[in-house]
């Protein structure tokens, strides 16, 4: 169906862009297609190999050649990669607590921005009225708002969660109220057509036609949390991936804090991984 | 030849079937359709023939429900169309399907609608009959996206006839398939229009498509859009391709051409008017 596929491209191409914006998200903007080498430099799909092996490289020369402090403040490759096999146990510990922060905000920002992002989207009345507080409120950056709901919340636990929530709601928000507005005129027929009733449009029609939009806002979403998460962790934590890198950061003790740094980049990594598998297999049916 | 032009004036007006008068539609302000009216009979297979921007889809739209005029009123059996209804079942160009939905799916949301006192292993099962009665009996299981463009639109008329609307309204459904596809699609319709006998309303562009398909045949003018001529096609039932090398046919047909070219010469007359006007 090429019309759904010309819906689908503006969506790839706005996570990518909104995604591009955000510090963290790498995925896929190292690949160029337009830019076309000459053939003896032309190195398929190992060029990302070859950066990082250079960036490694790089690290190793400016520890190595550095003095007593910079040796210090730069610590080499090989003794980051021993003090991150050796603080694994604790990392994972601390994955654990960040992770039960995260995934209880994750799915209850991401099930709420959905469900009112169709309904505000489908509902012109809803919309002309929740809109302007919108526009206000949801470009306020969420880490704003953490000593504020460190003071007002009863946890730490609780308040992390709050921050976590807003950061994810808005752009889930957004982009599905956005993608279930613009729905193709098509589906729209069609459900008239069949006589689906509102709750059974939402669901059946305007949710998984919406999903492409939806799960750019997921992915935006998925990086402000780990932004809100380890922010919010390095304020007043007890345990977790920001409070490691600032306890170790309190001691000096630079090995670790690189290594915990480096760490928190896989898991951000893989999550983005994973998510990028959900969204394919729910999207089987756009091509 | 009893292909003579019918006035709509004197075609028989009763409580049956699909009634259009007095009707006027624009969009943005630009006329799209001006002073229709027209009767459909229960039963009858009604071609809305005429070139690209004449509004036929819009016309068809309007028959739907889907819009709604903006004078002039259109009823079926004698009550006014408000907005869809499962009386009325569409099967729309190339769109009729939810990509997200397996065509047994498609089928079995259309017969929750129509059917809704039964269960899903009914649903089931039935939408497996109407898969098979437009040949896809082996393709309950696929995605829309994955078949070709004749399948889709099988899947489409099949999702039309779940719906058991009386009324098959058809916006050029076989205008993007292949020569051979198209010929067999349009046997196919001819076949489930007869039995149970159904009111279809199809709209083409395609002058051969009309008069093979269609006891009547309406030709619309562009800029706005309004009848031009109605025309009963004399042709037996069931007719056969070898009537496209008739005489007959062949006069027919470019009896319709030159309607199209003097519509053409017509508003390319009206824009250079309209042009020097402005000079």
């Amino acid at each position: 169906m090429a019309s759904l596929g010309s819906q689908s491209n503006p969506a790839v191409t706005s996570t990518l862009s909104a995604a591009a914006q955000l510090p963290g998200a790498v995925r896929g903007s190292f690949k160029s297609p337009n830019i076309s080498w000459p053939k003896t430099l032309r190195l398929q799909g190992k060029e990302g190999l070859i950066f990082i092996a250079g960036v490694i490289l790089l690290w190793q020369f400016i520890s190595s050649f550095s003095h007593f402090s910079g040796k210090y403040l730069f610590p080499s490759p090989l003794l980051t990669a021993q003090t991150l096999w050796a603080s694994l146990p604790e990392l994972l510990i601390g994955t654990v607590y960040s992770f039960l922060i995260l995934l209880p905000s994750l799915a209850l920002a991401i099930s709420l921005g959905v469900v009112w992002g169709l309904i505000v989207g489908t509902t012109p009345a809803l919309n002309r009225m929740f809109s302007p507080f919108a526009r206000f409120a949801s470009p306020v950056p969420p880490t704003i708002y953490i000593p504020y709901a460190i003071a007002l919340l009863p946890t730490f636990h609780t308040a992390a969660g709050f921050v976590v929530f807003i950061g994810v709601f808005w752009p889930v928000f957004l982009n599905t109220a956005n993608g279930a507005g613009g729905l193709p005129q098509h589906y729209r027929d069609n459900a008239r057509i069949l006589g689906l009733a509102k709750v059974e449009y939402l669901r059946r029609v305007v949710f998984p036609a919406t999903l492409p939009q939806i799960f750019s806002g997921i992915s935006v979403g998925l990086v402000f949390a780990f932004i809100m998460l380890t922010v919010a962790e390095l304020f007043g934590a007890s345990k977790g991936l920001g409070r490691f890198v600032q306890l170790y950061a309190d001691y000096a003790d630079y090995p670790r804090m690189v290594a915990g740094i480096l760490y928190t980049g896989v898991v951000v990594w893989i999550s983005m991984e994973v998510l990028e598998r959900i969204k394919k297999r729910a999207l089987f049916w756009l091509r | 030849m009893s292909a003579a032009p019918v006035s709509h004036s004197d075609s028989h007006r009763s409580m049956s079937g699909i009634d259009v008068s007095a009707l006027q539609f624009a969009y943005e302000g630009i006329p799209i359709l001006s002073d229709i009216d027209l009767h459909v009979a229960e039963g009858e297979f009604l071609c809305l023939l005429g070139p690209s921007g004449c509004g036929k889809t819009t016309l068809l739209r309007l028959l739907a429900g889907l819009d709604l005029p903006a004078a002039g009123t259109i009823s079926y059996n004698g009550s006014q169309i408000q907005g869809p209804s499962l009386e009325r079942g569409v099967v729309f160009q190339n769109y009729s399907l939810f990509p997200w939905f397996t065509l047994a799916e498609n089928i079995e949301l259309a017969l929750s609608k129509s059917h809704p006192q039964h269960d899903a292993n009914w649903r089931q099962a039935h939408a497996q009959d109407y898969l098979a009665r437009v040949g896809l009996g082996d393709s309950a299981g696929q995605y829309p996206s994955l078949l070709s463009g004749g399948m889709q639109q099988r899947g489409a008329i099949a999702r039309a006839l779940a719906l058991g609307s009386p009324v098959l309204l058809m916006d050029e459904p076989f205008g993007a398939l292949d020569p051979i596809n198209r010929a067999k699609l349009q046997d196919l319709l001819l076949e489930l229009w007869a039995s149970p006998r159904k009111t279809v309303v199809f709209v083409t562009h395609d002058v051969e498509e009309a008069l093979y398909l269609a006891d009547r045949v309406v030709v619309l003018g562009s800029s706005p859009g309004r009848i031009i001529q109605e025309i009963a096609v004399p042709f037996e039932r069931p007719r056969s391709r070898r009537l496209f090398s008739s005489r007959e046919f062949i006069e027919l047909s470019e009896r319709i051409g030159q309607l199209f070219r003097e519509d053409v010469l017509q508003r390319i007359e009206a824009d250079s008017q309209l042009a020097s006007v402005k000079e």
